[in-house]
């Protein structure tokens, strides 16, 4: 398993979660991390600060208006929608979906369909295979000894948003989000060395 | 399964055994014979409602716990969560210390990771604790005094004043880093622990044993923190509209 996907599902009915929720849970890598039923005030801000890779997200559920909190959401580069849709949804709505999951389809096509949207090749799993690079293991070296990401972007003469992207793919690759946790990494494969730790 | 007051603690610790800690932090031990929850409830002096809802809550993730939230005053809340924090810092946290030195003992190759692993976890441990601190010392204080003032009537001005300054919506939920620090532990352990040497079979076994454990310890961090969020910090606002309302 290399990066988890994590995945917000906006869905009042409580059969139909629990139903997404058992078709997730057989797919390695991803992750449920939270639930809504879609009638939650600020629900767009709420979904940003979790900083998922996936929303699935059941368009009949939304309290608020449909069009502007999908746009919103569309306009978020890192997070991928599915919806989760009837049959017999309107083209108007059905539309604004690249990726979909019809609800009444079975469950080795609704598989099929999840995993092709985030497996190995699908467009959530962009960046995080493979070991990384040399470029990534220059940044994690400076990352463990303790510099912020302006300081490391500054000795690399390179940008800080570019040393984010680089945090980002080490963290998904990795599968370790803290700088502690990276600094033992580091450590255990010798990429630096305990004497160069302040 | 919903909980409920007519059911035997027996067949619901069969269904769930991850709910022994919990039961024991109300100082119910194994042994309980057929009562059923009520009884047990009544001789022990436990709150039912209460019992039931951190049960539930516990249990089963989609539970949301509403009806009883009314029923119990928060300083029953309050002896629960310190409780659960005793177990976490004097029994979780040294056991799993002692897991690692274990590991390390048994290991003929990773000895060194392992002291990486072992400070690493000391780590998580303090911060763990100073979390836990700030909550004992600001966070617990204010909701009983909240509940104090209540008990009396009339308007409290030194209680108003406070709430100016503090109110549990500043109580901010910052358990993510510690949270990210246990999920890093378990991905070392799983994906870089011994990649390239040979360890014995006790290693192995060990291993198994920490990461087992350090699945638990997540689990029951999980469930703790959606008691505050679900059932702590509503009941408190509940408190402070109350209090804003007399005045």
């Amino acid at each position: 398993m290399a990066g988890v996907t994590n995945i917000i599902l906006i869905e009042s009915s409580f059969l139909l979660r629990s139903g997404i929720e058992s078709l997730v849970q057989e797919i390695p890598g991803m992750l449920i991390i939270d639930v809504f039923d879609g009638s939650e005030k600020n629900l767009f801000e709420k979904i940003k600060k979790k900083k998922p890779d996936l929303v699935i997200i059941n368009p009949d559920s939304l309290v608020s208006s449909f069009i502007g909190f999908i746009s919103k959401l569309q306009d978020e580069p890192e997070i991928e929608i599915i919806g989760l849709l009837k049959i017999d949804c309107p083209e108007n709505i059905s539309s604004r979906f690249k990726h979909k999951l019809i609800v009444s389809e079975n469950k080795h096509v609704l598989l099929d369909s999840l995993r092709k949207i985030c497996g190995s090749d699908g467009p959530c799993k962009k960046n995080d295979q493979g070991p990384i690079s040399k470029r990534e293991i220059i940044v994690l070296k400076e990352v463990v000894k303790g510099l912020t990401n302006q300081e490391v972007a500054d000795k690399l003469f390179i940008s800080i948003h570019t040393v984010m992207t680089h945090r980002k793919n080490i963290t998904k690759k990795l599968g370790i989000k803290t700088v502690s946790g990276l600094m033992v990494y580091s450590l255990m494969n010798n990429i630096v060395d305990i004497k160069e730790m302040g | 399964m919903l909980i409920v007051g007519e059911m035997k603690l027996s067949d619901i610790i069969h269904h769930d055994y991850t709910l022994v800690p919990v039961i024991n932090r109300f100082d119910i031990q194994l042994g309980f014979g057929d009562n059923i929850i009520e009884e047990i409830c009544k001789t022990k002096n436990i709150n039912l409602g209460f019992f039931l809802t951190i049960l539930n809550t516990f249990h089963d993730s989609q539970y949301f716990p509403k009806e009883y939230l009314k029923s119990f005053p928060a300083t029953v809340l309050i002896r629960y969560l310190r409780k659960a924090h005793i177990s976490y810092v004097d029994e979780k946290i040294p056991e799993i210390k002692g897991m690692i030195l274990r590991l390390r003992k048994l290991s003929s190759g990773n000895k060194k990771t392992l002291d990486l692993i072992s400070d690493f976890f000391e780590g998580y441990s303090s911060e763990f604790g100073t979390h836990i601190e700030r909550e004992e010392k600001i966070v617990y204080p204010y909701v009983l005094k909240l509940e104090n003032s209540l008990s009396n009537p009339g308007i409290d001005k030194p209680m108003l004043e406070e709430m100016e300054k503090y109110s549990i919506s500043n109580y901010e939920q910052d358990h993510e880093d510690i949270e990210e620090k246990l999920f890093d532990l378990k991905n070392l352990l799983i994906k870089y622990l011994h990649a390239e040497t040979d360890e014995s079979r006790l290693f192995e076994e060990a291993s198994y044993l920490l990461l087992r454990e350090l699945f638990v310890l997540e689990k029951e961090l999980r469930e703790h923190s959606r008691i505050e969020d679900l059932i702590l910090v509503p009941k408190v606002e509940e408190m402070e509209k109350l209090i804003k309302a007399r005045s």
